[in-house]
């Protein structure tokens, strides 16, 4: 009876939270799309007759100066930035959008301008190694995982589902049994 | 005279410290008592010759000893007594030199808290911690001396560089270097065990509590780091992965993974192999970051200048590479495993996750940072791996570990059954939905939605977890709530103490999600008495004042602050500019700041025409940042309460040290 | 080994146990010798870069590295067709205070020598257009310009910062580096008699 109790509470609220999760996905999901898009539109085009320093902020964000090591463009203080930046407002007002300004800038400058390696060739390996080696790292671990839960005695004591960090904790779980 | 002093006690405290090794090594061998006292008194001998020499070179810096090419270098005379002291790590040398002087501090304080404890593994202890000191006091004595002369007296020096004269320029070095040099002394006592073959449980215990104390010191050195890049170099942000940034996160995240492994063995028995080498990797990682950020090989904002004690530390590097792998090699028969891990829903099984995934992190931090390196030399083209390399690639991977944080205390050792699986998770899942679906409310879009609720779901679990601690202790003790949290932390301040660890993290990661995903910000030219409006904030600039102090000139632009909601002023926002006497074409920035638990509002003064009449602003809104700096203050008090040695572990420990002295061997 | 053979009564079990501990171990020494090789990997790469980084301090001498680059006006210049005359290489930016020391000197050279066999040629090192034509009209700067896209030149030469000149001789060797501006006269005829043809 004790035992049964938990099966009828908790099943619902568990169903509930699923779908709730899932309906916060399908809502989430197309809005922030829709976020992007607007985002993208409004970039370039709406603001050829005035290029604000703010317009130009926004791109300047997303390219790291050329010069200094790991200092982004928007808040690079050498006149050299500076410059760049101008460019960059020089070409907003041509209506030339965010990602045209950043090829020019790859063109002028290189990729390092990026901030992050660019997806070809030898770069690849940046992107591919670190979540190859998760990934192996993972396989690893569950297969040596598996071997030992295999292993293992399927009917472990009902005990031992508590076995605790130390005396005292254990003792506080079989407290924690008692009031359940 | 005494500065030539100083160079002749850092070559004999070289000479000591190899004794030292050759006493420990062998007496550790041969069992000879007076080899081992010797390795002993090697260390407090060393220790004390070190800090000798750092007094005489902060001595040189305190009286304007322009003689020295290091406090000529790095020193002024105008420099307050302040960052005269703190100088002493602003340059290679002396920062150098100061890390050995920590280093040599650990190595006394392990000996003397370990001297009649751990007899099999001191001595070889002593005489690894001797070899790091030997290791940097070779570069003092040969490579970079900080007693070295100029060859005449210059009437002034040339300044210390005006980004480190900040307040928490003072404090982060040094908490840094705790930590940092700290790792040395797990990994001495790693390698103290398997060179002495007593690879029980009982050096395991030691080594946890040395872990977890240069560990705070790490964590509150990184966060010191972020507040510092925070206020002073002005582009809004706290983090900017940098690759010297990295070299201290690294040793970090391994440590973090070892904290967490070391669990396993004492609990379990196994991953002995694993958490020796997390131990060596951390120390490796130390050694590796030091050395790529002192050698010039890479390129950073907070880079030393180039000198050449690079081929030391690679030639070190090779030495511990794989001088412990060959041992580690020799003794894996040693090490093997003594239980299992009977199921994949059990904390053992989210430990492993956890590992696993704190080496996939470090992993990509490393391959990150050398990443542009490598490309060079073997592409000849130069890009760069910054922030959005690292967001995109460790951002999903710490979601994930966040996710893990608030999983694992619900799982019960070696297997959960499926009732304990509802009843545990039930509660923290409601709240995460709950937090989830709030913030959705006010923003919608995926990743802080997902980020946030999974913090909520993290701090339910902790919650939980306390009430239902306090709550067994209520009904055997009949204590009220607080005594019985109190009495939480003092009988089982691990476990208890890891929550509130874990809660500082929690706090961070709402900070960071918020910076991430929220940040508003916008640049204006205002003239005297004009104002710019971002998010519900009035800003009204009122013109410029500038003061004279000791060694460069301060511009204020003054500010008033207006919520536009309640129409109220909220406060004055001073962002400053420092001109250096030294260095005028290096002006420093220290952002105005307005600071709420919402939000920062976060002003820099870009620069001014006319005496200040318009003046240039880049303003942010930093929702949330306020949260990372008192996580930061709540993850050092978790880790005291967690470090903190209670009655009842004292009394288990010599009780397991008794049962190993007479059962082991 | 043989203890375990020995020590267990039933041979062919304690075999077949042998024969798997012998694989566990075979396949622990090919990951040890994995291990090992990623670790001696990466630590040859240390030692590559350390040894590229104290080497690009003093790329002062031997072949000068070649190069193709795109005048602002168009022309399209490669220090291979230059073979046989002097060449003058300056790296200079707009945004370079100390550049501005030399410019005049630089052009007021290029007037005197341009019949003698010596070329100048600027390169613009992460610079932007307008800015590098306005600092050219400045100066009234009349030798080939251009930029040097993605500092590819720059790469090459090794160059620390702004302003870096380079004197190429006419067999294309490098004879002298210049780090700074070269405001002396005198030590400007010094370095042009060195690549006279």
């Amino acid at each position: 009876m004790h035992k049964n109790k938990p099966h009828v509470y908790f099943r619902t609220p568990l169903k509930l939270i699923f779908s709730l999760l899932l309906l916060c996905l399908l809502l989430v999901a197309p809005s922030a799309v829709d976020a992007q898009e607007s985002g993208g539109e409004s970039g370039a085009p709406a603001q050829v007759a005035t290029v604000t320093p703010n317009d130009v902020n926004e791109i300047a964000k997303e390219l790291w100066c050329p010069l200094c090591s790991g200092v982004r463009l928007d808040a690079c203080e050498l006149k050299a930035c500076e410059q760049m930046r101008d460019m960059i407002a020089e070409q907003l007002a041509e209506g030339q959008g965010k990602q045209e300004i950043k090829d020019y800038f790859i063109a002028q400058y290189g990729p390092q301008v990026l901030g992050e390696p660019p997806l070809e060739g030898f770069n690849w390996l940046a992107w591919i190694l670190p979540f190859a080696a998760l990934i192996g790292g993972g396989v690893f671990v569950w297969r040596n995982t598996r071997r030992m839960v295999s292993a293992s005695p399927k009917e472990a004591p009902a005990t031992a589902q508590t076995v605790a960090d130390d005396e005292y904790s254990q003792r506080l779980e079989e407290e924690l049994k008692r009031y359940d | 005279m005494i500065f030539d002093i100083g160079h002749l006690i850092l070559l004999t405290a070289l000479i000591l410290s190899a004794f030292g090794i050759l006493a420990g090594y062998l007496g550790g061998r041969w069992r000879n008592t007076r080899l081992i006292q010797s390795s002993f008194n090697a260390v407090y001998a060393v220790a004390v010759l070190v800090f000798a020499a750092t007094v005489i070179l902060w001595y040189g810096l305190l009286t304007d000893a322009f003689q020295l090419s290091y406090v000529w270098n790095h020193s002024e005379r105008a420099l307050s007594a302040f960052y005269k002291f703190s100088a002493l790590w602003g340059g290679q040398a002396g920062s150098l030199l100061f890390w050995c002087m920590i280093l040599s501090g650990y190595s006394a304080v392990v000996a003397i808290s370990n001297r009649n404890r751990h007899q099999a593994l001191m001595p070889y202890v002593n005489a690894m911690m001797l070899v790091s000191s030997l290791f940097f006091l070779t570069l003092l004595v040969f490579a970079t001396d900080p007693f070295k002369r100029v060859g005449f007296v210059p009437p002034d020096g040339q300044g210390l560089n005006p980004l480190l004269q900040n307040f928490w320029m003072i404090i982060h070095p040094v908490m840094l270097y705790l930590g940092y040099v700290g790792m040395a002394v797990p990994f001495a006592f790693a390698v103290g065990a398997l060179i002495s073959k007593r690879l029980g449980n009982e050096w395991v215990h030691t080594v946890r509590r040395w872990t977890l104390i240069p560990w705070m010191f790490l964590s509150a050195g990184i966060i010191m780091g972020s507040q510092w890049a925070y206020m002073e170099l002005g582009w809004g942000g706290y983090w900017a992965w940098d690759p010297v940034e990295n070299a201290s996160f690294l040793p970090w995240l391994t440590g973090t993974a070892f904290l967490h492994s070391i669990v396993i063995q004492e609990q379990r028995g196994i991953l002995k192999v694993w958490n020796v080498v997390l131990i060596w990797l951390t120390y490796f990682l130390v050694i590796l970051g030091t050395f790529t950020t002192r050698s010039g090989i890479i390129e950073s904002v907070h880079s030393f200048a180039r000198s050449d004690v690079g081929p030391y530390f690679l030639a070190y590097l090779i030495i511990i590479l794989f001088g412990f792998l060959w041992l580690l090699f020799d003794r894996l028969p040693l090490l093997r495993g003594e239980h299992s891990i009977d199921s994949y829903t059990s904390r053992e099984a989210a430990f492993l996750a956890n590992n696993w995934l704190f080496a996939g992190i470090a992993f990509a931090t490393l391959w990150g940072t050398f990443f542009p390196m490598f490309s060079e030399i073997l592409t000849g083209d130069r890009i760069s791996v910054a922030a959005p390399f690292f967001n995109k690639v460790n951002g999903p991977l710490f979601l994930l570990l966040l996710l893990l944080m608030g999983v694992a205390p619900l799982l019960g050792w070696r297997h959960t059954t499926l009732a304990a699986f509802r009843k545990q998770f039930t509660f923290p899942l409601i709240a995460g939905a709950i937090v989830g679906l709030l913030v959705f409310i006010f923003a919608r879009s995926l990743y802080p939605v997902i980020g946030l609720s999974i913090c909520g779901f993290v701090t339910a679990t902790i919650v939980q977890e306390y009430v239902r601690g306090a709550m067994a202790r209520r009904a055997t003790t009949g204590e009220n709530a607080l005594v019985a949290v109190a009495n939480l932390w003092r009988r089982n301040g691990r476990r208890y103490g890891g929550y509130i660890v874990h809660l500082g993290i929690v706090m961070i990661g709402v900070a960071v999600i918020g910076n991430e995903f929220y940040q508003q910000s916008l640049s204006v030219t205002l003239a005297r008495g004009e104002s710019a409006t971002i998010g519900r904030y009035e800003l009204v600039y009122n013109g410029m004042t500038s003061e004279r102090q000791s060694n460069r000139i301060e511009f204020n632009a003054l500010i008033d602050a207006f919520n536009l909601d309640s129409g109220r002023k909220v406060g004055a926002i001073t962002p400053q500019r420092n001109i250096y006497d030294k260095t005028p074409d290096m002006p420093t920035s220290e952002v105005g700041l307005h600071m709420t638990p919402f939000e920062d509002v976060y002003v820099v003064l870009n620069g001014w025409e006319s005496g200040g009449a318009t003046a240039t602003f880049t303003i942010y809104i930093n929702p949330l940042t306020m949260w990372m700096w008192v996580g930061g203050i709540v993850l050092v008090l978790g880790t005291m309460i967690a470090a903190w040695p209670h009655p009842t572990q004292r009394r288990s420990e010599t009780v397991r040290s008794l049962a190993y002295a007479t059962g082991d061997d | 080994m043989t203890e375990l053979t020995g020590a267990d009564p039933n041979v062919l079990t304690a075999s077949e146990a042998e024969i798997a501990a012998q694989a566990r171990r075979r396949s622990v020494r090919i990951w040890q010798s994995v291990f090992v090789l990623i670790l001696l990997g990466f630590v040859g790469l240390l030692v590559a870069r350390l040894i590229q980084t104290n080497q690009s301090e003093h790329r002062a001498s031997g072949q000068a590295p070649p190069f193709t680059f795109t005048t602002f006006e168009g022309e399209t210049i490669s220090l291979a067709d230059l073979q046989g005359k002097g060449v003058v290489l300056n790296f200079w930016a707009s945004w370079c205070a100390p550049c501005r020391d030399e410019a005049a000197l630089l052009e007021a050279m290029w007037r005197r020598e341009k019949d003698n066999g010596i070329v100048f040629i600027g390169l613009d090192y992460l610079d932007q257009e307008p800015a590098a034509k306005a600092y050219l009209a400045e100066f009234d700067v009349t030798y080939p310009n251009g930029p040097d896209l993605q500092s590819a030149a720059a790469r090459r030469y090794g160059i620390k910062g702004v302003p870096e000149t380079f004197f190429i001789d006419p067999q294309g060797n490098i004879q002298q580096m210049v780090i700074g501006p070269i405001v002396s006269q005198a030590q400007m005829d010094a370095y042009l008699d060195k690549i006279r043809p």
